[in-house]
C-alpha cells in the first residue's frame, strides 16, 4: 500500500517582510494507491508546499502526513521511500547521465549489479541507452526531463513527486511528455504525486485533481466532476479554458434576471434554488454553452439573446466571441461553420440545461 | 571586444586611408582612454622585465656590466644554497597552500549554514585580519613564538610540562614555524570566495540528494566539493605562486636562518640583490623562479579544470 494522507496538516512560514505567513490551512487527503493526483491551483496557493511535505523538504506546522501506514510526521527525505523530479530537474551538472540515475542507489550501497541493472532498464522506458555517458548540458530540456524522470524510477519508490515537471519545456514538448508521463503512470503501476499550476495538464494527467487557493482545498475530484459540478466560483472559474461566464442576477420564480436579460431557468432544476427566491445569484455559464441558433435544428422559444459582438478570435475549428451583459464580459466557444463578424447583432442560445448558480457572498454553488 | 571585432573586419577591407580614418574616428578615444594604463604598465612592468633578463645574463655593475652568457644559470645549478633554498620553498608551498585551502573550506561550510547576520559577522571576523600588515603579523608572531617564557607557545607548553622550543633559532623547527603561521592567518578572502561559490550551487542540487539518500559526507564528496572545484583550483593557484615567493616571514621572522633553514628562493633574490649586489645572479633566480612557477600552474590547469555549467 503506498497511499499519501494528509490529516490536518498546516504549514506557516515566518518570513521577515511578510511576517506570518499560512502556506497551507488544515488540509486533509487522501491520495490513494496507485493514483495520479494532481495539485493545481495560482502561484501561491500552497500545492508545491505540500508536495514539499510530502517529501520531507519542509516540515508540516501541525497535523499528520502518512505515507502507506506509518507516519512520516519527522522522516528525513531519505526514509519516505519517495522520489521527486524537480522544476528545475536539479540533475548533478558535473556527473554523467549514467552517474545521475545511479546516485540514490550507490548512497544505499546497492551492489554494482543491481544499480547498472537498473539503470539500463529506466534508460530503456524513458529511450536514454545512448546519452549514458553524456553529462546535463550536452541534453536538450527533453531529454534533461526523461533523466529526471528516469533517476526517480530507478529507485523504485512507493510514491513519485512531480513538482511543474513540464513548466520548462515549450508547448509542443509539453503535449508529447504528458502523454509520455501518462504511459509511464500505467505501466508503473505507482502512485503520483503532480503539482502544476496549468489547468490543461491538470485535467488530462490526473486521475482526480486537487484544487488550491490561498493554502486552501476548495475541491478534491476526479476532471470530470470538477468541470461538471464545481462546488465555487473560483474551481469553476479556474478549471476550464477560458473559464466559465459569471453574470449577476436576481432569481424570480424560474426566471434569472440579469441587467439585460430574463434567463428561463429549467423546471427540473428550481427545486433545489427554492432557497434563494427573490435573491441575488450568480449565473455561471460555460462557453461552450453559448450557441450561434444557426446551429440549432429547430429556432429556440426562450433563452436567445442578441448582443453585439466585441471581439471574434479564430482558433480554427471555433471562435471565440466576446460580448458584454451589462458591465461583464461574456465569452462564448462557438464552432466556426457560421461566419460570425464583429460588432454585429448575433442571436446567440445560452444553455441553461447546464447552468450553475452560485451565491454571490459565500461563492459557493447553489444545489 | 567591440574593437577587436572591428577591426578583424577591418582586416577584411582594403586597407585604405578613408578606413583607418573611420577606424579612429570610431574608437580613437578607447584607445586613447587605455594608453595611459598601458603606458604604466610598459614602464612600470615590461621594461624591469626585460631589463631583468638582460641582466641575467650579464655580470652587473653600475659602472658597466659585463656579458657572460649563461654563466649566471650555471653558477646556479651548481650552488647547494640555491637548491637548498629551492627545497625550503617546496617544502613552504606542500606543507601550506593545500592544508589551508582545506582549513579554508572547512570554516566556510561552517558559516555557510549560519544566517545572513551571523555569516557577516564571520566573513568580517576572518576578513580583517589580512588587512593588518604583514609586518603587524610577523611581529606579534615573533612574540608567540619568543624562545623564553614569555612566548605565547612557550607559555603554553610549560603549562602543559612540556619543555621549551627555539621556535625560530633551532633550524629543525624554524621552517615548521613559519608554516604553522600560514594555518592559523588569514582565510578571510578564501572564505568570502568559497561562500560565494557555495551560494551559487542550486538548492535543488541538495534537496535531490537529500532524496537520494545521500548522508552530509557523501554531499560534500559528491556535490559540494566538485561543484567548487573552479574556486579550488583560482585558490590553489594563486595559493602557490604567493608561496613560492613567499618573502615577507622569512625577512622578518628569521632572515632566512638560521643556517638557511627558512631561507627561500625569493629571500636568496633579495639577498643577492640588495646585500651583495649580484644582481645578474638575482634576476637569473628570479627567471628561473618565474619559469618554475608558469610551469606548475599551467599543470594545475590541466589536471584541475574543469567546466560546470548548471
Amino acid at each position: 500500500m503506498s497511499e499519501v494522507r494528509f490529516v490536518n496538516v498546516s504549514k506557516e512560514f515566518e518570513d521577515d517582510n511578510k511576517g506570518k505567513f499560512t502556506a497551507v490551512n488544515d488540509a486533509t487527503f487522501t491520495i490513494e494507491d496507485k493514483e495520479f493526483m494532481v495539485f493545481v491551483g495560482p502561484s501561491g496557493c500552497g500545492k508545491t508546499t505540500s508536495l514539499r511535505m510530502i517529501a520531507g523538504l519542509e516540515r508540516q506546522t501541525s497535523g499528520d502526513i502518512y505515507i502507506g501506514d506509518r507516519t512520516v510526521n519527522k522522516a528525513h527525505p531519505k526514509d519516505r521511500d519517495i522520489a521527486m523530479v524537480f522544476q528545475d530537474y536539479a540533475l548533478y551538472p558535473h556527473m554523467t547521465i549514467r552517474e545521475n540515475m545511479s546516485f540514490g542507489l550507490k548512497n544505499l550501497k546497492r551492489p554494482k549489479e543491481e544499480i547498472e541493472k537498473k539503470v539500463s532498464e529506466a534508460a530503456q522506458i524513458l529511450s536514454l541507452e545512448n546519452l549514458l555517458d553524456r553529462k546535463p548540458r550536452e541534453l536538450s530540456g527533453g531529454q534533461r526531463q526523461r533523466v529526471a524522470v528516469g533517476r526517480a524510477i530507478v529507485r523504485n519508490p512507493k510514491v513519485f513527486l512531480f513538482d511543474e515537471p513540464l513548466s520548462n519545456l515549450d508547448a509542443k514538448l509539453r503535449v508529447q511528455m504528458r502523454m509520455e508521463l501518462s504511459e509511464l503512470h500505467k505501466r508503473l503501476g505507482a502512485t503520483i504525486v503532480y503539482v502544476t499550476h496549468d489547468q490543461v495538464e491538470a485535467m488530462t494527467l490526473g486521475t482526480r485533481i486537487v484544487v488550491m487557493n490561498q493554502g486552501e482545498i476548495q475541491q478534491i475530484d476526479t476532471p470530470e466532476e470538477l468541470y461538471k459540478n464545481p462546488k465555487n466560483m473560483f474551481v469553476a472559474g479556474f478549471i476550464g479554458s477560458p473559464p466559465m461566464n459569471f453574470v449577476r442576477g436576481r432569481l424570480d420564480g424560474n426566471i434569472v434576471q440579469t441587467v439585460e436579460h430574463a434567463l428561463v431557468v429549467p423546471e427540473d432544476k428550481l427545486l433545489k434554488y427554492a432557497e434563494y427566491q427573490g435573491k441575488e445569484v450568480v449565473l455561471g455559464i460555460r462557453p461552450e454553452d453559448v450557441i450561434n441558433i444557426e446551429h440549432l435544428p429547430d429556432a429556440p422559444a426562450q433563452n436567445v439573446i442578441e448582443p453585439v459582438i466585441k471581439i471574434v478570435e479564430h482558433l480554427g475549428s471555433e471562435f471565440l466571441v466576446y460580448f458584454g451583459i451589462g458591465e461583464e464580459t461574456i465569452v462564448g466557444k462557438i464552432s466556426s461553420d457560421y461566419h460570425m463578424e464583429v460588432f454585429k447583432k448575433h442571436q446567440l442560445y445560452i444553455n441553461m440545461e447546464k447552468m450553475t448558480l452560485f451565491d454571490p457572498q459565500t461563492q459557493m454553488r447553489i444545489g | 571586444m567591440l574593437a577587436s571585432h572591428h577591426s578583424s573586419k577591418m582586416n577584411k577591407k582594403r586597407f585604405t586611408w578613408e578606413n583607418t580614418v573611420q577606424f579612429f574616428k570610431d574608437y580613437g578615444w578607447c584607445y586613447a582612454f587605455i594608453l595611459v594604463p598601458v603606458i604604466l604598465f610598459v614602464l612600470f612592468t615590461v621594461y624591469p622585465l626585460v631589463m631583468a633578463f638582460i641582466y641575467s645574463f650579464q655580470k652587473y655593475s653600475v659602472l658597466g656590466s659585463e656579458w657572460i652568457g649563461l654563466d649566471n644559470y650555471r653558477s646556479l645549478m651548481d650552488s647547494p644554497v640555491f637548491w637548498k633554498a629551492m627545497k625550503n620553498t617546496l617544502i613552504y608551498t606542500v606543507a601550506t597552500v593545500p592544508v589551508n585551502i582545506l582549513i579554508t573550506l572547512f570554516l566556510a561550510l561552517m558559516i555557510f549554514p549560519l544566517n545572513n547576520k551571523s555569516q557577516t559577522f564571520f566573513k568580517a571576523a576572518f576578513y580583517l585580519p589580512g588587512v593588518t600588515s604583514g609586518i603587524t603579523m610577523s611581529l606579534i608572531w615573533l612574540w608567540i613564538f619568543d624562545p623564553t617564557g614569555a612566548g605565547l607557545l612557550n607559555a603554553v607548553f610549560d603549562f602543559l610540562g612540556l619543555d621549551s622550543v627555539m621556535w625560530l633559532a633551532n633550524p629543525d623547527t624554524a621552517l615548521f614555524s613559519l608554516i604553522l603561521m600560514t594555518y592559523l592567518g588569514a582565510h578571510g578572502a578564501g572564505i568570502l570566495l568559497y561562500l560565494a561559490a557555495m551560494g551559487g550551487i542550486p538548492k535543488s542540487l541538495y534537496e535531490a540528494a537529500d532524496i537520494d539518500s545521500a548522508s552530509w559526507w557523501s554531499k560534500l564528496k559528491n556535490i559540494t566539493w566538485p561543484l567548487l572545484k573552479p574556486t579550488t583550483l583560482y585558490l590553489l593557484v594563486m595559493g602557490v605562486i604567493a608561496s613560492f615567493q613567499v618573502f615577507e616571514q622569512a625577512y622578518v621572522m628569521t632572515m632566512g636562518g638560521p643556517n638557511l633553514a627558512t631561507t627561500t628562493v625569493a629571500y636568496l633574490i633579495y639577498e643577492h640583490a640588495f646585500l651583495s649586489f649580484e644582481f645578474g645572479l638575482a634576476a637569473a633566480e628570479s627567471f628561473v623562479l618565474g619559469f618554475i612557477i608558469i610551469i606548475i600552474s599551467v599543470i594545475q590547469f590541466k589536471f584541475m579544470s574543469s567546466d560546470i555549467e548548471y
